[in-house]
């Protein structure tokens, strides 16, 4: 019992993760219809990018998001105008011709400068545990977790409360009636790709702090925040968080109870089954 | 002109298949080399068995190393269990790589799951797979399981040389090819056309979307699990690496660049990219290992970009330019 209850608390806090990486991808796919799929590797090279900036600079991965968001902005802006955008009124098999060619590309990039073997940051402030009653948990955790929400939380109020923001929800609604009501479409996907890929900057800054990194874990990423958003749904930011803890969770279960190989087997299966039985995801409006 | 035209079209595979029959005695001194023909065999027939899916039917599979990894699992334990032979092997694991695909795509079809989906759906089932066959001690587990080792015994299908195996996957690749015109041109072939090009629309002309998918993604696991039997005995082990995402991945690269749906563009694509990527690894070694993984994307993002039709068009073109000058010369 003991072990199940510190293993929910552990999926817990890295579902808080995967569902600010799945937030992303959500908010690319929402607004123009289009799946990334190598937005896991635009994790991975967050990641790196954390790495570099932390043992070049001796900046803590935790605080290398500042440096990173807007780096990962403009990567998500230039991959939009150079590829995704042309994209846009092709048929859908090029759609995952073009974001399946990015991904192994940005993978053998990181092979080529990185090379394969696994590199992590030597420390982070935040470290060690704290003892509650029989659970530890771990700081870095905790506060990559919470790190995550209140990011999660920014966008939503973003989405909710700016301009743009709400241009980015009427886009994904109903583009021709947003355009309507003045909304410039060719901003509203940029930004949206931008913001979707600056994201993962956040979630590879906190995920430094306890991980090491290398050039095929986007792959994994990519089909973690996939799960995700089949089980979210498009629309709801509240959903995709619960998601991304059920997913976790999950992962954590299998890994601690069953067998440590046996983390992507439940979270493939969660996803294929509930692309059968749910294809609308358990939260989603559209 | 009908019989000159009859003639043309019986040179054009002809032809081909003559040289393809001479190579390994024109490489017969290198090993490597022989190597390399053969992978490059391997890989035309994976990418045309995809094509018949994801170029005809338009459904982006992403599970090739899946339905391979069962057929070289399937062949190869009954060699090691029961000493029955990759022949037979080779049908039983097109026939397990059919049963799981059904299992699968049913209900994938039936719940309509499709594109974006389908694609990402499939990719998650060979790491499924390679997890299952990871974990699964009697048949799999983590580290190698050796096939025997004969020197040339047609019984086992293992040969001292490559020679023997190229010849084994040129017999594939005909198949293969043969299969993809056959069904091209009957009525499944216009089916999966239609659907490919329009879902909707084909399905409001009647097309029977879910039984033509289905039957699709039968043969094309068929032909790729049974391949799967003479990959085991190419290697000469089983592993559960096997079931590669990587994999996959390179064989629906290899039918998009090479055009989708028509015959011999993935067989194209083969030809050209995997020698492409055997020669680099050649020639830059362990240093830049992932070099070619990087070209085949930019070459991929390219031809999707800008050539939708895949490189088989320029030889369309090519064809056409020919066929063109000598009539203009006559009128």
């Amino acid at each position: 019992m003991q072990s199940i209850i510190q293993n929910i608390l552990n999926g817990t806090m890295m579902g808080c993760v995967y569902a600010l990486i799945a937030l992303g991808l959500s908010l690319i796919f929402g607004v123009m219809n289009i799946v990334n799929f190598a937005h896991g590797e635009y994790v991975m090279l967050s990641m790196y990018f954390t790495f570099w900036i932390g043992s070049l600079w001796g900046i803590d991965a935790v605080a290398t998001p500042l440096i990173t968001f807007p780096l990962l902005f403009l990567f998500g802006l230039v991959t939009y105008y150079l590829v995704i955008h042309r994209t846009l009124r092709q048929k859908y098999v090029t759609q995952i011709a073009v974001t399946v060619g990015l991904m192994t590309l940005l993978r053998a990039v990181a092979q080529i400068i990185w090379k394969a073997q696994p590199r992590a940051l030597p420390y982070s402030v935040i470290q060690g545990n704290f003892v509650l009653g029989d659970y530890t948990i771990m700081l870095s955790r905790l506060v990559s977790a919470l790190a995550s929400v209140a990011s999660i939380l920014l966008v939503h109020l973003f989405l909710s409360r700016t301009w743009p923001g709400r241009a980015i929800r009427a886009a994904s609604d109903d583009l021709d009636a947003a355009s309507l009501a003045g909304v410039n479409y060719a901003w509203t996907y940029a930004l949206a790709f931008g913001l979707g890929s600056a994201l993962t900057a956040v979630a590879g800054g906190v995920l430094m702090a306890f991980q090491q990194v290398d050039p095929t874990m986007g792959l994994r990423f990519g089909l973690l925040s996939f799960c995700i958003l089949a089980l979210a749904g498009l629309g709801s930011t509240l959903g995709l968080l619960i998601s991304g803890v059920i997913v976790g969770i999950a992962e954590s279960l299998a890994m601690g109870l069953w067998d440590p190989r046996a983390r992507s087997l439940v979270v493939y299966l969660i996803f294929v089954v509930v692309l059968w039985l749910r294809p609308r995801g358990l939260f989603g409006r559209k | 002109m009908d019989s000159r035209s009859k003639r043309n079209r019986l040179l054009s595979w002809l032809l081909p298949l003559l040289a393809a029959l001479a190579l390994p005695w024109l490489f017969r001194s290198n090993q490597y080399n022989l190597m390399l023909l053969t992978t490059v065999l391997l890989y035309g027939v994976l990418a045309t068995a995809w094509n018949i899916i994801g170029g005809m039917a338009g459904q982006f599979d992403l599970a090739a190393g899946g339905y391979l990894g069962l057929g070289a699992y399937t062949a190869g334990t009954l060699l090691l269990r029961w000493n029955i032979t990759p022949w037979l092997g080779m049908i039983a694991g097109g026939i397990v790589a059919v049963g799981f695909a059904v299992l699968v795509g049913y209900p994938l079809f039936r719940f309509k799951v499709r594109e974006v989906w389908y694609a990402l759906s499939s990719a998650a089932l060979v790491s499924v797979l390679r997890v299952v066959f990871l974990m699964w001690e009697n048949i799999g587990g983590p580290t190698e399981r050796y096939l025997p080792f004969h020197q040339f015994s047609l019984y086992h299908l293992r040969f001292g040389s490559y020679i023997p195996f190229y010849y084994i996957m040129l017999l594939f690749l005909a198949s293969a090819l043969l299969a993809s015109a056959w069904i091209r041109n009957r009525k499944l072939g216009y089916h999966l056309l239609a659907l490919g090009d329009n879902e909707d629309a084909a399905e409001v002309l009647g097309v029977d979307a879910r039984t033509c998918k289905l039957k699709a993604l039968m043969i094309y696991a068929f032909i790729i699990g049974a391949v799967g039997g003479v990959y085991a005995c190419l290697y000469g082990f089983l592993h559960p690496n096997f079931f590669s995402s990587s994999l996959s991945l390179e064989v629906s690269i290899l039918g998009i660049v090479g055009g989708l749906g028509i015959t011999y563009g993935p067989l194209l694509a083969s030809i050209l990219l995997v020698s492409a990527r055997e020669l680099l690894r050649a020639s830059l070694g362990g240093q830049l290992e992932s070099l070619y993984l990087g070209i085949y994307s930019i070459v991929l993002i390219l031809i999707a970009l800008f050539r939708p039709q895949g490189i088989a068009s320029f030889i369309r073109v090519l064809a056409a330019r020919l066929r063109s000058r000598p009539s203009r010369s006559r009128v």
